[in-house]
């Protein structure tokens, strides 16, 4: 099969073709005046998919008093994170922490958003993030608990972290010989945007773990 | 509260960690990948998995997805270790990974299956975990193509529809469990054709980008038989359109004629700009912002003599955005471009690799190359220009050395297509905690 032969066709069919779109310029769609392109959409102006529902998990916060996880997830937006708290990758988990903190400061600063905006972290590490341990960090927000309360939650074991993490992505490695005998997990950065019903509706990477898109979508 | 007063509170009651996190670095990948994939291969890749049509008469004709060793140092180096039949003919095509890298999406083009391996537990032996069906009773498109992965969820960009089975076609967006979220039509007016090919996604300016192929009645079609077609020669595509990612509303459409096919971002940190070829007009084409931030699509370079219709069918960029390799199926040759300067590429090298060559990878260090044959199952050259092969080349910088050859019909597997890596996996490394270990 010769290519010249082959495709000598084509050079009549597709010269007119060409001609055609030739005459075409690029076209700019409906677009907001003077707005750059690939900017950010105004709030409620776009759609999110409704992409995955909220596996239902046993968790602990503060006792170890069993709660379903559903608590944490619904009748709010809620912002969910996984972090541990030994993590001290500055691309990880502080990342997503400092996230979730301009996050909080926007919301308290804007009443209209007071209590509809719940925040939540799960420790990937149940056996160093007890709910005792966990305590501290919760404390630490208390004084705006009630406006924008911030859960740090954990599971009595990876047993019952397990069955969260699987449908939600977050398969993690786990090696438990990490240097000076802490835990070392390796996860994906990911945080979960959960609307009122408990359907996640946006899931931010470190590629797009942008406060300002988190506030636009919720 | 920074990190450290954070970290002080559970002072004494915590270790101090090792590491942690492992995410995808920048927009990168080994090198066409979406930038939101995990653990990109940036060493030895170790793996090879091939989807592959399957021939009648060959094997047990079905379309498979084959596993390939890639490790020079493993007994299975240039072997074919594993092959998964998914049953029947249904023009296989085109694979995009997840983005945790775990399941491998795989495509086609005729009866719109799409078929989810797992490769993560073992990439040595991947296995079919799932096979969703519902692709063109949800969203009306036909002929999945493209698979690229955003966070929890795959964008499958179709070539065609149910109803007239021309080009005119659009995107659908699944979760990662295979459920159908929404469907975003390729706009048809404003200078658009509605046809769809390509997506690749530039995440810090909230954009992608699409480009455009053809139609079923066309992708099915005999190619002698299109070739005397002058209608059907011209419902090609001819357009790409820039893409609001958030809102995945269309906001650009450029006139690129030809059937712009593989869109490539460059990977280099502040970089904004990506490239295509257009197959029928054998053009390399540059899609940038000008200094008032509007984009623009501007063709750059020839590629080979387009009268004699090259088919430039596979582009591979290379991690540094200094090299693109070319493969044009027609003439049975890979060419290497110098697009250090994107708006004035230069063509540095090439070679005949074949009778027939379609994709190209490349590996992250741009040390290894891998070519395969096969175009579309109705395209193909016939007789003895019928290769079908898989080849493995170093590349020094300056010659292509073969490494290895797989004769996909002597090893009764079919015609191979798209390829993916794997790297080297520590299996147990993938699971949580044994039993036995568990805190």
């Amino acid at each position: 099969m010769k290519s010249s032969s082959l495709f000598a066709p084509l050079n009549g069919a597709l010269g007119r073709s060409v001609v055609a779109v030739t005459a075409l310029l690029a076209a700019a769609l409906p677009h907001a005046s003077g707005e750059a392109y690939g900017a950010l959409p105004p709030p409620g102006s776009y759609r999110l998919d409704h992409i995955q529902r909220v596996p239902q998990a046993i968790v602990l916060e503060g006792t170890r008093v069993p709660r379903l996880l559903s608590r944490y997830t619904q009748g709010a937006v809620t912002l969910l994170g996984f972090f541990y708290s030994s993590c001290a990758d500055p691309n990880g988990c502080p990342l997503i922490w400092d996230a979730f903190e301009a996050v909080r400061k926007a919301v308290l600063a804007r009443p209209a958003l007071h209590y509809r905006v719940r925040l939540v972290f799960v420790s990937l590490d149940p056996k160093h993030d007890t709910p005792e341990a966990l305590l501290g960090f919760a404390r630490r927000y208390a004084d705006s608990g009630q406006m924008v309360p911030w859960h740090f939650l954990t599971t009595y074991s990876y047993f019952f972290l397990d069955p969260l993490l699987r449908p939600m992505g977050e398969e993690i490695l786990y090696n438990a010989r990490g240097q000076e005998g802490g835990a070392a997990i390796n996860h994906l950065l990911k945080v979960f945007l959960i609307d009122k019903d408990g359907f996640v509706r946006e899931i931010y990477s470190n590629q797009s773990l942008d406060p300002g898109a988190i506030l636009a979508d919720s | 509260m920074n990190w450290s007063a954070r970290c002080a509170i559970l002072a004494g009651t915590v270790a101090a960690a090792a590491f942690a996190l492992a995410t995808p670095a920048a927009i990168a990948d080994e090198t066409c990948l979406s930038p939101y994939t995990a653990a990109l291969v940036k060493g030895q890749e170790a793996y090879l998995h091939v989807w592959a049509l399957g021939e009648p008469g060959i094997g047990d004709e079905s379309d498979k997805l084959v596993t390939i060793g890639a490790d020079p140092k493993s007994k299975s180096y240039g072997k074919v270790v594993s092959a998964v039949s998914v049953g029947g003919r249904g023009e296989a095509h085109h694979m995009g990974f997840t983005d945790d890298r775990k399941y491998l999406w795989a495509g086609r083009l005729d009866d719109s299956k799409i078929f989810v391996f797992d490769v993560g537990t073992d990439p040595a032996n991947p296995k079919l975990v799932n096979t969703i069906t519902d692709f063109t009773a949800k969203t009306g498109y036909v002929g999945p193509h493209t698979f690229y992965a955003i966070p929890g969820r795959m964008v499958i960009g179709a070539l065609s529809n149910d109803k007239t089975r021309d080009g005119v076609t659009g995107l659908a967006v699944y979760n990662n469990q295979g459920e159908f979220l929404s469907a975003h039509a390729i706009p048809a007016d404003n200078g658009g054709d509605g046809y769809g090919y390509d997506i690749a996604i530039n995440p810090k300016k909230n954009v992608f980008l699409t480009s455009s192929f053809t139609g079923w009645n066309n992708y099915m079609m005999d190619l002698g038989k299109l070739m005397k077609n002058a209608e059907a020669m011209g419902r090609f595509g001819n357009t790409m359109v820039l893409w609001n990612l958030k809102s995945m509303r269309p906001e650009k459409i450029f006139a690129v004629p030809g059937a712009p096919l593989e869109i490539r971002w460059s990977l280099k940190e502040g970089d904004d700009w990506a490239v295509t070829a257009s197959a029928l007009t054998s053009k390399l084409w540059l899609v940038s912002h000008d200094s008032k931030g509007d984009w623009q699509a501007k063709d750059v370079a020839t590629i080979g003599d387009p009268a004699k219709i090259p088919l430039p069918a596979d582009i591979s960029i290379s991690a540094d955005a200094k090299y693109l390799w070319v493969n044009t199926f027609m003439d049975g040759t890979t060419r290497l471009f110098d697009i250090s300067d994107p708006a004035k590429p230069v063509e540095t090298y090439k070679k005949v690799t074949g009778k027939q060559v379609n994709m190209i990878s490349q590996s992250w260090d741009g040390k290894r190359i891998y070519i395969t044959s096969s175009l579309l199952s109705k395209w193909d050259k016939t007789g003895a220009d019928n290769e079908q092969v898989l080849r493995a080349y170093d590349w020094d910088g300056k010659e292509l050395t073969q490494k290895f050859e797989v004769d996909f019909l002597a090893e009764k597997l079919g015609r191979p297509h798209h390829m993916k890596f794997s790297g080297p996996t520590e299996k147990a490394s993938r699971e949580l905690p044994s039993r036995a270990a568990l805190p």
